[in-house]
């Protein structure tokens, strides 16, 4: 942090505007469409100089302690969308231009001509927690509670020394408050900036009683936040991607506080932001946003090189670990490892190509608690997001699984299938009873359908529905073959022994992750003669029996890449080939 | 007021020769209260401000421009160029330096008056009010369409405008659309600034439009307002940005909430709570009404007693719309945009929400303040769209207007959906040499193979020619297409690609769909009682396809509700005391599964899949999609998932045409292609018919196949004429009489061939026997015969059914002979009288 006048994790806003003056200053202001790029100054900071992990999480546990206006990270889903927003960019104060971006209040007024004001705009993203987030993704705060709070007081000095033109005279005080909670200190400012009260005295309650706080409304596991996005092109950031964001914090209550009479609000029609009141949704303004991988989430990834044989090792022990949960079907652990290393890889119109959902048949509602409490466990410490919905008439006729828009506070209400990219889904059917479904339980029942066959969710928009692509792992667990959920691999279960409930060492368990999030994105390819065998070998199976289709041929294809890449290999070589055809014999058996 | 102005003020450069005169800092001058006023009183209706001529905005330049007479020599040219330097202009100048904010309207007089040489800009822009005024006037007065200039007695009629503004003062209207086209094609510079800077030109726009009212009709009082529609460009909701604001746009979207009307007051007026005395109305000013603090009458001068006398205000209606992005505009990934809309007057309650409309508006933007006390504004901006114009378009994907009925002759002057770029475009595509086997290509290019059902299935969405003779009789232009084949043959990937492609295209399932559901349905209105016809899958699908998946699934009865679709194009309905005939010119593509899982080679079409001959002559193509054991067939489809797999899908697919383009190509051939037979081709086609009925009659042979029907010639002609069409030609020739024979005869090759002998023969389709069918029938019959003739006695014991096949396979070397056919022979027999047949065994009489 040397040579920067500004502490760029507890101001962020200061070298925001250091960077803005030096930019006008240097290019005689013509601040129209000037990016001057304090982005690239964060970047370096957090990145090439590897601050990143100084810089606070929001969660609903932090939220409690970070104070405003400093540099947070957040990780979350888009789940919404709320359009743009047009803010006051730059503007003239006397001579000088000032810029507003980062910020939704400006520290001067602003002056009425238009002359001197450039108007910029900003998307508004409603982002929340990954929903069926795993504990094991998040990394752990105490640490940088105590980081924190020793960059108040390292800020405390610092800003003595810098504090010019009174630009950062909140901030300060808002972070003086937030560590002594001095009652005498707050009189006193508030007798000294009487104007700017509202977001003052905001700050100032929040941080004096934190118990009960700014926020009684939020869950505490799951903050939502509005993130502003500053300069980047729309197809970056799209609907349910999982982003982590870093950016500004705001807690600004001004919005609330505003019921002003103009010509459109006495209207009805309000933007969204109306029902998200700051004071439960956070702002954040964005610096930075970066698509998180599933290797991301990793919380400490060992350093592993893809070797192959550590691979390899690792492909068993998992291997064994599944064929232990499932009581000792080998069969069915095989296959359920190509399950977990499934996903969407391509889409050519209505087919979703990577795509392999599984379904243990032959479970009894007993059997299908038992393991299936044991899978679940064992997935949420092997995958980042995971869910389980228990299949019955009552909870298809009475639950949303997808997404709806509610046009009276235009907000995107989520539902069950606004899921992330790459989350895994249980299914249990075997808790399905016959009855009678009504009108919503056969759309969800149709929407489930369409997930397992098209991984699309249909996202009801009331006058028409919009078709958002899905990349949901889907397992199920039912009596006979599913036919809600056709899934791509049916296989009987068969297990010869209670599953272990065994404990997993916390090494193994980071290891499989690793493994699991790294083999999953390698890439793939096949060379034209083994393309030739594979040809070969299609039609001679289908010469053999005729009631094989396009739906096996791509079954196989699938398991065939994912099994070479279960190896840790990006290319199918003949052996991996066959263990896919020998794994497709014993299981054809086993259906007979 | 700073949501008032533009974002990016305007001065004019030194370049152009008429304002290298004036000041070098800008001749730009008025104050910005004063435009804001103006602004308002555009949208007040207060018949004072209009009823004498309102002056010119009134500002002149104080810097007497010495240029005699802008406003009439106006030059186009430099003007435009001006325009497009609008956006890039530097702050500083911009500062009006004087507000010359006189009482305006001491100026009064048309700012065309010659005498007024001085030009007058309006403030920050360099429009010239006098040539502002002037150009308007010349559009409203001289704009006649191209088309009836053409025509001699051209000049003498009016201008377009003068005849409309003439029928608003009849029906004394109050608003006048403008197609912003026609400003276009007037005077694109006129066009230019109207878009830039609509609030001040469109005040003008309503001053000259007022002048030019007064003196029509002198006495005419209320206010017409102008309203522009049809922009040559329209904006998507997501680019707006803030460039925009303060400027014309026009949008696309959908309605989908509207507030409750709200009266906006726009005149008050004051009754003195000591005196009664009444004040005179007082006009809103920058949306506030100032209430007088003391009462005007001089008696009284009571202090702080004016009271608001509700009922004797003028109120307008004013109503805000919320529209969202139409869901073709969304990117992958991304939640629809919505964007508020303000309506005035006429426009309040236009639109439903659900409608699908087109508004034209100013983009504005509000600042808002943190407080109602405070005076700081907060730096956000809230954006709303002033609207001017809206229109409710359809629903339909492809434009469904389409003129292949005759009683509906295209007109030319109809809004022109396809600008002229995209045409130029999609007929250089038509000439390409391959244009027929790219298209196939596009159509649903992830199902392989198949290449002459997807040739038969572009023939059905082009369509042929529907014709109507003066006789009465009339032939559909639409054609019918059948596919019947193996699960799992992509039939329904076909019907949903073409559901996705085709105008007004309804997807249903046979298996779900009533016969109402299909046709229309009377219900009652819960609210009126009245009796209310609902539209069915097929009347819906008027003048598209209608997509009906597992044919063979539906009931009889609903089937029995396509015969007269599918021939006469139209559904009857007879219920609840309406009686009702509705249009249903729709094509029907329907898709069937044998009856067992598998078709049965060995039956016929009819009994593989269990419909009525009568319908199944409807369709014009039925195409069997068999999954045959051919290792060729099966190598192509291991190859092409293979490919899906490993390679790059978007590379593999090279020249095909995307969705939009080909749905482009195809609403502009059904549009505006209509071919007609060429002698050649009408010659080729009856050459072609004779010879197919001639292959019928094998010389010798004395049975006699039918190979064709009068109705395949319908079919024929209309295939020809979609193959016309989809080269984009009007005449249809020898070649695409000829490929529609090929089609065909592929088709009928599936379909209707008699598996027994390998010819075509119509009497599969039109009665479900083949004539080898027959004649084998009649052979067994007079077998059976000769058998019961020579072997058993009259009265003599009874022989089992199972001795006389055995008999017969004796007698007969070949051919197999199944007990069913016994039985049904020997029930022939019987009723003939000769045998008497009790359960399996028979007794000659």
């Amino acid at each position: 942090m040397v040579g920067l006048p500004y502490d760029l994790v507890a101001n962020p806003l200061g070298a925001v505007r250091l960077t803005f003056e030096k930019a006008v200053a240097a290019s005689g202001f013509e601040p129209d469409s000037m990016d001057w790029a304090p982005v690239d100054l964060f970047r370096q900071f957090l990145f090439d100089q590897g601050n990143l992990s100084q810089v606070p999480i929001l969660n609903g546990e932090t939220i409690r302690w970070l104070r405003p206006k400093t540099l947070v990270r957040f990780r979350g889903m888009i789940q919404d969308m709320l359009g743009n927003e047009f803010y006051v960019g730059a503007y003239k104060d006397g001579s000088v231009w000032r810029t507003n971006k980062f910020t939704d209040v400006s520290q001067f007024p602003i002056a009425d001509s238009s002359a001197d004001m450039r108007v910029w705009e900003r998307r508004l993203l409603y982002c929340v927690p990954v929903p069926g987030q795993n504990s094991w993704t998040e990394p752990a705060s105490e640490l940088v509670l105590n980081r924190c709070m020793d960059f108040t007081s390292q800020q405390r000095e610092k800003r003595r020394r810098v504090d010019d033109e009174g630009i950062d005279h909140m901030d300060m005080l808002v972070s003086d408050d937030g560590v002594q909670g001095s009652p005498s200190t707050k009189k006193m400012k508030e007798d000294e900036q009487p104007s700017v009260s509202s977001q003052n005295h905001e700050s100032i309650t929040e941080s004096n009683c934190p118990n009960m706080s700014i926020v009684p409304g939020i869950d505490k596991d799951s903050l939502p936040c509005l993130v502003k996005i500053y300069d980047s092109p729309e197809s970056d950031l799209k609907l349910n991607d999982v982003f982590e964001f870093i950016g500004v914090l705001t807690l600004d209550s001004e919005l609330q506080a505003d019921k002003d009479h103009d010509e459109l609000s006495n209207g009805f029609i309000e933007d969204a932001l109306e029902h998200l009141p700051p004071n439960k949704v956070p702002r954040l303004h964005c610096l930075i946003h970066k698509k998180l991988a599933a290797s991301d989430l990793l919380n400490c990834s060992p350093v592993m090189e893809s070797k192959p044989n550590l691979v390899k090792e690792i492909r068993d022990s998992l291997l064994r670990h599944l064929t232990a949960v499932l009581g000792n079907d080998g069969l069915a652990a095989h296959l359920m490892l190509l399950h977990l290393l499934s996903r969407v890889h391509a889409r050519v119109d209505n087919v979703a190509v990577g795509k392999l959902s599984l379904n243990l048949t032959c479970l009894s509602k007993e059997s299908a608690s038992l393991f299936g409490g044991q899978l679940t466990h064992a997935f949420r410490n092997l995958l980042p997001f995971t869910h389980s919905i228990p299949l019955t008439v009552e909870y298809l006729n009475s639950v949303s699984l997808a997404p709806k828009k509610d046009y009276e506070t235009d907000r995107l209400i989520t539902g069950v299938l606004q899921l992330a990219e790459g989350s895994h889904l249980i299914i249990d059917e075997t808790k399905l009873e016959a009855g009678t479904l009504n009108s919503v339980g056969v759309e969800n029942a149709r929407l489930l359908k369409n997930l397992t066959e098209l991984q699309k969710v249909e996202y009801d928009f009331k006058y028409y529905k919009m078709e958002m692509a899905a990349d949901v792992q889907l397992l199920i667990f039912s009596e006979g073959k599913s036919n809600i959920l056709p899934a791509d691999i049916v296989i009987p279960y068969q297990p010869s022994s209670v599953g272990s409930s065994e404990v997993v060492a916390g090494q193994a368990l980071e290891a499989w992750r690793w493994y699991l999030a790294s083999v999953k994105s390698l890439p793939h390819s096949i060379d034209s003669e083994m393309q030739k065998v594979l040809e070969n070998d299609l039609v001679a199976s289908r010469q053999a029996d005729r009631s094989i289709g396009s739906h096996d041929f791509n079954r196989w294809l699938t398991m065939g890449r994912l099994m070479s890449a279960s190896f840790g290999e990006t290319c199918l070589s003949l052996e991996h080939w066959q263990m896919v055809m020998e794994l497709e014999r014993l299981r054809r058996e086993r259906l007979k | 007021m700073a949501s008032d102005s533009s974002p990016a003020n305007f001065v004019n450069g030194a370049s152009s020769p008429d304002d290298s005169n004036s000041s070098p800092i800008g001749n730009t001058f008025s104050s910005p209260g004063d435009a804001a006023r103006r602004r308002s009183r555009r949208r007040s209706t207060t018949p004072s401000a209009y009823t004498t001529p309102p002056p010119p905005p009134p500002h002149q330049s104080r810097f007497a421009a010495s240029d005699a007479n802008p406003a009439l020599t106006p030059t186009p040219s430099s003007r435009r160029g001006r325009g497009r330097r609008a956006p890039s202009t530097t702050p500083i100048a911009t500062t009006p330096s004087s507000t010359d904010d006189a009482a305006a309207s001491s100026e009064g007089g048309d700012g065309y008056d010659a005498d007024d040489a001085r030009p007058t800009f309006v403030w920050g822009t360099n429009i010239s009010v006098e040539d502002v005024n002037e150009a308007i006037y010349r559009f409203l007065k001289h704009f006649r369409e191209s088309s009836s200039v053409s025509e001699d007695d051209g000049l003498l009629m009016e201008g377009k405008y003068e005849t409309a503004i003439k029928r608003v003062l009849e029906v004394e209207g109050d608003s006048l659309d403008v197609d912003a086209q026609d400003v276009f094609g007037y005077d694109p510079d006129l066009y230019t600034k109207m878009v830039r800077y609509p609030l001040e030109v469109l005040a003008i726009f309503d001053i000259v439009l007022m002048n030019m009212v007064g003196r029509i009709n002198p006495l005419f009082e209320r206010h017409i307002q102008t309203r522009i529609f049809n922009l040559k460009s329209s904006t998507s909701m997501r680019n707006l940005n803030p460039s925009d604001i303060e400027r014309m746009v026009s949008l696309k979207g959908m309605i989908i909430r509207c507030s409750s009307i709200i009266p906006e007051i726009r005149e008050a007026l004051f009754r003195c709570l000591v005196c009664g005395y009444y004040s005179d109305p007082v006009v809103i000013n920058r949306g506030q009404i100032t209430e007088p603090r003391v009462c005007l009458k001089e008696e009284c001068q009571a202090r702080n007693s004016m009271t608001l006398v509700h009922n004797r205000c003028r109120f307008t209606d004013k109503q805000i719309v919320r529209l969202q992005e139409t869901p073709d505009e969304i990117p992958e990934g991304g939640t629809p945009h919505t964007v508020s809309l303000l309506m005035h007057d006429k426009l309040v309650d236009a639109g439903k929400p659900g409608d699908r409309i087109e508004v034209t508006g100013i983009y504005r933007a509000m600042t808002v303040r943190v407080g109602p006390t405070q005076r700081t504004v907060k730096s956000l901006f809230k954006t709303y769209i002033d609207c001017l114009h809206m229109k409710k378009s359809d629903k339909s994907r492809m434009v469904a207007d389409d003129h292949m009925d005759i009683e509906n002759p295209p007109s030319r002057t109809e809004d022109i959906p396809f600008d002229e770029e995209k045409v130029e475009q999609l007929k250089e595509l038509s000439k390409l040499p391959d244009i027929y086997d790219r298209l196939t290509r596009s159509l649903a290019p992830n199902i392989w193979e198949l290449d002459d059902v997807k040739k038969g299935l572009l023939c059905q969405l082009f369509g042929g020619n529907a014709l109507k003779l003066p006789s009465g009789a009339s032939f559909r232009g639409d054609i019918n297409i059948l596919l019947v084949g193996d699960p799992g043959t992509s039939k329904s990937q076909l019907l949903q690609y073409i559901h996705k492609l085709s105008p007004r295209g309804i997807y249903t399932s046979g298996r779900g769909s009533s016969a109402v559901g299909l046709t229309a349905y009377v219900t009652k209105d819960p609210e009126t009682g009245e009796t209310v016809l609902e539209s069915g899958a097929l009347v819906l699908s008027d003048r598209g396809i209608c997509c009906i998946d597992e044919f063979d699934k539906m009931s009889e009865n609903a089937r029995s509700m396509l015969h007269e679709v599918m021939e006469q194009q139209t559904v009857s309905i007879a219920k609840a005391g309406i009686i009702a005939s509705l249009n249903a010119r729709t094509s029907v593509l329907a898709c069937a599964n044998p009856s067992g899982s598998r078709y049965n080679p060995r039956l016929s079409v009819i009994d593989n899949i269990h419909l009525p001959p009568t319908l199944l002559s409807r369709f014009d193509l039925i195409y069997l999609i068999l999954d045959k054991a051919d290792e060729q067939t099966d190598r192509r489809l291991a190859k092409h998932i293979v490919s899906l797999h490993f390679e790059n899908p978007e590379s593999a697919e090279q020249d095909v045409l995307d969705l939009s383009t080909l749905i482009a190509y195809l609403s502009y051939a059904r549009r505006h292609i209509h071919p007609e037979l060429s002698d050649e081709a009408a010659e080729e086609l009856t050459r072609g018919y004779v010879e197919m009925r001639r292959r019928g009659n094998f010389p010798g042979s004395s049975k006699k196949v039918i190979t064709a029907t009068p109705r395949q010639i319908e079919s024929l002609i209309r295939l020809s004429e979609a193959l016309a069409r989809i080269r984009f030609s009007e005449l249809v020739e020898k070649r695409d009489v000829m490929e529609a024979f090929r089609l065909l005869e592929v088709a009928m090759q599936q379909s209707a061939t008699d598996h027994a002998t390998g010819t075509i023969d119509m009497d599969l389709i039109t009665t479900g026997v083949s004539a080898s069918e027959r004649m084998r029938r009649e052979s067994l019959l007079s077998a059976i015969r000769n058998i019961v003739m020579e072997k058993m006695q009259l009265g003599g014991p009874s022989m089992r059914l199972l001795e006389l096949l055995d008999e017969l396979k004796r007698q007969s070397s070949g051919g197999e002979i199944h007990l069913n056919d016994v039985r049904n022979a020997v029930s022939t027999l019987a009723s003939e009288g000769f045998v008497a047949a009790h359960g399996d065994s028979m007794k000659r009489i």
